[in-house]
């Protein structure tokens, strides 16, 4: 008995496999080889986390759609309700089974680099978008560079205090784009000896949440003279305790996104600056690229495959807008498509 | 069945079943000492930040202070072990309410879970991403943990007097004291055990990541009492089996992977969840109504 279990327990340890320590196998060379390949009933996948987040569905998701709706390709989204990467990883690895016609995926985090690795394997072609995940062997990446959204917002800050006054800034902390930008931001303002950082704060993507945590510091420090915000309800949050404690002008706020709610607060002068992205760019043409890859619409060589390239860019910054009240009414003004 | 119909290239697949049951692996883990919780009539609502925070530990460790990977394991294993003490002892020695203590333990170990691992820690060790990335039978060892984990559990629960003694606390607290179980030292372990798994699971879930992540976990709590609850637990306790979580786990990655591979969005994935929930929950009402 004892035999016939220490058999049966070698023979599983011998049927062990470890991961490959070498993570460089000859991946393009088969997901090329698999996309040449004629494609129809195309489907095209974009695999977000937070999938309900309003900037997310008002900019990206809604490019996305109108993308599919003008190449008559199916388009899905998908992905976790919540801010999970987790959840991200596992519905890509999910979908990699289904195998699309391609792969958009948000560039939420560093860790979901291997699972991006895994869809290039499959032979899925995979465009990261927003945020770069430089340890991938993703085809491409169109976004933006979070650090130069912090640095922009630096030198912003820096100009409308006149380079000197308190500064706190905010944002969902642990992230990693986010941790970036605030490098961007802290190289710009430690330039500047006359401006003091009072403190970096969590607000959990949330406006009640960052509307506290400015009115607490608005207590704590009544000359506090500039705000700076890194996701999306950071502004709305800072915007609505600088009102309510009649600041609105005398504390400056810059931060980042440009939905509706944004917009207006730079019309009110109550937010001075806003570092946008350029969502629908990235979106749309990180579709276009995917669909170029399938279609192999650019022929750079006889087999790209064995030439070691791909026929799309590999890296494009879609650069940053940004909206101040001399141009904010562009904004609010523009056509819905 | 009908999956199976409606997605036969991709649903009845072996790559597909092994990725389930992967990604659901995590979770099972945690929701075995939820489900021992719970059958004690508590639950602990800190399990998701415990994840996070020792995996982070462990890859701090590793990486910044250059523990070897058994030390960091140890130590993040520790921490666990610690913050489910905390728990147990201010919920049965000192009277705090179960949900005010594990939600204030989860502020806590968030927040020490953003401080060790920042932006998140990456480059980890090969030896511990070889952990959960290996493979064994073609299938990834968080699966296997995940079986070992309740197999395990569900001998202990259903033969050991030990944890048969949480179903008579569960079922009669006072009863139990009484007939002279000890009551609160039980309850103290059960949170350790909790902690401990949730420990477990954290550094699973970095190595299977490569990469500690300060947000991993994030709503994790939920998703185990939801995954324990259609397990046949009810939260006045005394009820449920450690194959129950299981069940309960894999029935919730079923509902997932459908509406993956339907491409239905994330929209209506907690709508289709939530109704699920309420449907069991009132079922089983339903049912103890008509055996009384």
């Amino acid at each position: 008995m004892i035999k016939t279990c220490l058999i049966l327990l070698i023979a599983l340890l011998a049927s062990c496999e470890l991961p490959s320590r070498n993570t460089t196998d000859s991946f393009t060379y088969r997901a090329t080889q698999a996309t040449t390949a004629l494609i129809t009933n195309e489907e095209y996948v974009m695999v977000t986390t937070a999938v309900t987040m309003p900037m997310y569905v008002n900019h990206d998701q809604a490019t996305f759609r109108r993308w599919g709706k003008e190449r008559n390709v199916r388009v899905s989204i998908l992905g976790p309700a919540d801010w999970d990467v987790p959840a991200q990883i596992n519905t890509i690895e999910e979908v990699i089974g289904t195998r699309p016609s391609g792969l958009l995926i948000n560039g939420t985090d560093p860790a979901i680099g291997p699972v991006i690795d895994k869809a290039v394997a499959a032979g899925i072609p995979t465009v990261v978008y927003d945020s770069d995940i430089p340890n991938s062997r993703r085809d491409a990446f169109l976004g933006t560079d979070w650090y130069e959204i912090g640095r922009m917002q630096g030198e912003e800050m820096a100009r409308l205090l006149g380079g000197k006054g308190k500064v706190a800034y905010m944002g969902i902390l642990g992230l990693t784009n986010m941790e970036t930008g605030f490098r961007g931001l802290l190289d710009v303002l430690k330039k500047y000896p006359g401006i003091e950082i009072v403190g970096k704060f969590d607000d959990k993507a949330n406006v009640e949440e960052a509307a506290r945590i400015t009115a607490d510091l608005l207590s704590a420090h009544p000359d506090l003279a500039g705000l700076c915000g890194f996701d999306s309800n950071s502004g709305p949050g800072m915007a609505l305790a600088v009102k309510e404690a009649r600041r609105a002008g005398t504390v400056k706020i810059t931060t980042v996104d440009w939905e509706p709610e944004h917009l207006q607060l730079v019309r009110e002068s109550v937010i001075q600056m806003l570092a946008g992205q350029k969502r629908e760019l990235f979106t749309w043409y990180g579709a276009q690229f995917l669909y170029d890859r399938v279609h192999q619409t650019n022929r750079l060589s006889a087999s790209d495959a064995q030439a070691g390239i791909t026929n799309i860019p590999t890296s494009v910054n879609t650069g940053l807008l940004r909206i101040t009240k001399v141009n904010v009414n562009e904004f609010i003004n523009r056509p819905t498509q | 069945m009908g999956a199976a119909i409606a997605f036969p290239q991709t649903f009845p697949t072996f790559g597909n079943w092994s990725q389930l049951l992967l990604n659901l692996s995590i979770d099972t883990i945690v929701a075995v000492g939820m489900m021992i919780l719970l059958i004690a009539g508590v639950f602990d609502l800190s399990v998701g930040s415990v994840v996070a925070f020792a995996g982070g530990l462990a890859a701090y460790g590793m990486i910044q202070l250059g523990w070897p990977v058994a030390v960091a394991i140890g130590m993040a294993l520790l921490a666990a072990g610690l913050i489910g003490a905390a728990n147990g002892y201010l919920i049965a020695y000192q009277g705090v309410n179960p949900m005010i203590q594990t939600l204030a333990m989860m502020g806590i170990v968030r927040g020490g879970a953003l401080l060790v691992s920042g932006s998140g820690v990456q480059n980890l060790p090969y030896w511990f991403t070889a952990i959960s990335q290996s493979r064994l039978l073609g299938v990834q060892m968080p699966v296997w943990y995940m079986l070992l984990t309740v197999s395990v559990f569900a001998f202990l629960t259903h033969r050991t007097v030990f944890f048969r003694r949480y179903y008579y606390i569960g079922g009669n607290e006072r009863a139990a004291d009484l007939s002279g179980i000890r009551v609160k030292q039980m309850k103290l372990w059960g949170f350790v055990l909790t902690s401990l798994l949730a420990g477990i699971a954290g550094l699973l879930l970095a190595s299977r990541l490569g990469t500690a992540l300060p947000t991993a976990g994030r709503g994790l709590e939920l998703r185990v009492i939801t995954a324990v609850i259609l397990g046949g637990a009810s939260l006045s306790g005394g009820h449920g089996k450690v194959m129950g979580a299981l069940l309960g786990a894999v029935f919730m990655g079923l509902v997932s992977n459908v509406m993956v591979l339907a491409r239905v969005s994330g929209y209506w994935q907690e709508i289709i969840l939530g109704l699920i929930l309420i449907t069991a929950v009132w079922t089983d009402m339903a049912l103890q109504k008509r055996l009384r």
